[in-house]
């Protein structure tokens, strides 16, 4: 078990973005996006079976042709100055829990993800993720920026659109960051890595939709282009958000009207300082999140082959 | 791999080649479970070892089904027949592939496997009267070339849905194949209203192919009185209450219930099944 390489370019101080699925699928889309951008190209991969369970058999003609896993693709990008290079996982390892990434796989992912980054000479990491935060779906969305070392403080705060954990109300500069896109940060810190995870605001009523967030994956999107010096046209995520706008209202507009009171108070709230209350209670939250869930509701099962 | 802490056998068997079925507890109308029991039965199997639910299971405690404490088993037996083995467990929690693995590690270490066969049910909207088809997926051309002697349908073409996973027998066919072990999935469809009992002619259909595969010489007397005394049930249950002979009556014609109305008859006959033993 371990990874595949199909090349070894010769890259030059490469920074490693890396991302998993995760709520909203913020990041995975806003990384993914960057990737096809840049036009990168397949470095190689993580082979996945013992991660994961298959996600699909092909049988013809009553043979097993085929078992697949989830992809866990690297990419590269020779820039001429700082290299990229990718790592998108399309779903998080678990030892068959939950669905974000716990125990002794997601720890070994973590690490042969790196193994590979290392091997390439890089030295700094980007992860990116979503935040739930008390926003509406017609603000623009910040992103959250978290660090794995002080020395990088500076720097992340010269980001656009950008909080530090302690900016944001309530939370006193603490936190924590579930899954892969969290734990490679600190896997990251053990093998003496920079590493830094950005991730975009959805509003705390969206996350529970069965659908991306591009919104939000558009303020991820402008801080990685920024902090990595790559020009990336818009256009087409400025569709997704068009499209994506468009489902959230017709949502939006089957809620009971009591609910959608309590939510437009979020058009007007910046960010409250940590001494004043929240605009929504937790008891109001448990109610819309409550309502959010009867709207979706979606089996999935082992298939009959 | 070495014996120990992840499994242990309870006799040193010497094989030249077996024959290794794979089934799971957790089957549509118990048919694996079934055959299994069934062939040991029949076989005098004996228990020849056992991977432990350690790091596959979850331990924080137990479940409780039909009244009955569960507790995770995967256990081999050696029939009578001393080139056959039937591996029977429940599908692991964790650690899917490296529970495969230990499997596909044993048969080949131990048991000198030749070939393997998964059994499973799948759950159908047909009627108890339909005959029962057996279906193969192999993982080879010689595993497709063995089975073409058979009455099987060996033809399907398949892709998992979108919403769905494969089932825990593809992904063992699968690794069986990536280490040149001939295999194949059989899989009898189910009537859907059988699905939470038994369906004792699923497994026949199962349990013929063996007999004559292996030559075990098998008497099916009991099983065949097993499958009158259900469609008998079946058929007074009919008679007395016409709504459910409606309900029987589409499927025989193919026509499709409701969610409604499959849902009545699954309760029904489960109600009608479960009493009667």
């Amino acid at each position: 078990m371990g990874f595949r390489l199909y090349k070894e370019p010769k890259l030059v101080n490469p920074v490693l973005v890396a991302c998993w699925p995760g709520i909203g699928n913020i990041g995975i889309m806003a990384v993914d996006m960057l990737r096809r951008m840049v036009a990168a190209e397949e470095l190689g991969d993580i082979e996945s079976w013992d991660f994961f369970y298959p996600r699909r058999v092909l049988i013809r003609d009553g043979e097993l042709k085929d078992l697949e896993f989830p992809d866990n693709k690297f990419y590269f990008k020779k820039t001429g100055k700082k290299d990229l290079l990718f790592f998108i996982g399309e779903e998080q390892p678990t030892d068959g829990r939950g669905v974000y990434a716990e125990g002794t796989k997601a720890y070994r992912m973590a690490n042969l993800v790196l193994d590979v980054a290392m091997r390439f000479g890089c030295q700094r990491v980007y992860t990116s993720g979503a935040a739930v935060a008390p926003i509406h779906h017609t603000t623009r969305p910040r992103v959250w920026v978290v660090p794995n070392s002080k020395d990088l403080l500076d720097e992340v705060k010269g980001y656009e659109n950008t909080v530090l954990m302690s900016e944001v109300e309530g939370r006193d500069g603490q936190g924590n960051i579930t899954g892969l896109n969290g734990l490679l940060l600190g896997v990251a810190k053990k093998r003496g890595l920079e590493a830094i995870c950005v991730m975009g605001e959805i509003p705390i009523y969206i996350h529970g939709f069965p659908i991306p967030y591009p919104k939000g994956s558009k303020a991820v999107l402008e801080v990685l282009s920024a902090a990595l010096a790559v020009k990336i046209p818009m256009d087409e995520i400025n569709a997704l958000i068009q499209q994506s706008d468009s489902e959230i209202e017709s949502v939006y507009e089957k809620l009971p009207s009591e609910i959608k009171e309590q939510l437009d108070k979020l058009k007007y709230v910046v960010y409250a300082k940590p001494s004043e209350p929240g605009p929504i209670t937790e008891e109001d939250k448990k109610k819309i999140l409550q309502e959010i869930d009867k709207l979706f509701k979606k089996d999935t099962g082992r298939d009959q082959f | 791999m070495s014996e120990g802490k992840s499994f242990k056998l309870f006799t040193r068997p010497k094989f030249d080649s077996s024959t290794v079925v794979v089934v799971w507890n957790q089957d549509v109308g118990r048919l694996g479970p079934k055959v299994a029991d069934y062939l040991a039965r029949k076989l005098d199997g004996q228990e020849l070892g056992e991977i432990s639910p350690e790091g596959f299971f979850s331990l924080s405690g137990i479940t409780v089904e039909d009244d009955i404490a569960q507790f995770p088993e995967s256990k081999f037996y050696r029939c009578q027949n001393e080139d056959f083995v039937i591996f029977r467990s429940d599908i692991p929690r964790f650690d899917w592939y490296g529970f495969i693995n230990l499997v596909l590690d044993i048969a080949e270490k131990y048991f000198k496997v030749k070939h393997i066969y998964t059994v499973g049910g799948m759950v159908l909207p047909s009627a108890h009267t339909t005959p029962r088809t057996l279906l193969s997926v192999v993982n080879s051309a010689e595993m497709k070339k063995i089975l073409s002697k058979y009455d099987i349908v060996d033809n399907m073409d398949y892709e998992t849905r979108e919403d769905q996973r494969p089932t825990f027998s593809s992904y063992l066919l699968w690794a069986a194949k990536m280490r040149d072990i001939p295999g194949a999935c059989l899989w009898v469809p189910v009537p859907f209203y059988l699905m939470t009992v038994e369906d004792p002619q699923a497994c026949k259909k199962v349990l013929e192919f063996f007999n004559r595969h292996l030559e075990l010489n098998i008497n099916f007397a009991d099983i065949d009185n097993e499958v009158a005394e259900q469609n008998k049930k079946i058929a007074q249950a009919r008679s007395q209450f016409p709504e459910l002979d409606g309900y029987i009556s589409k499927l025989e014609t193919n026509l499709g219930l409701t969610a409604d109305e499959g849902e009545k008859l699954v309760k029904e006959i489960d109600e009608l099944l479960r009493s009667s033993h």
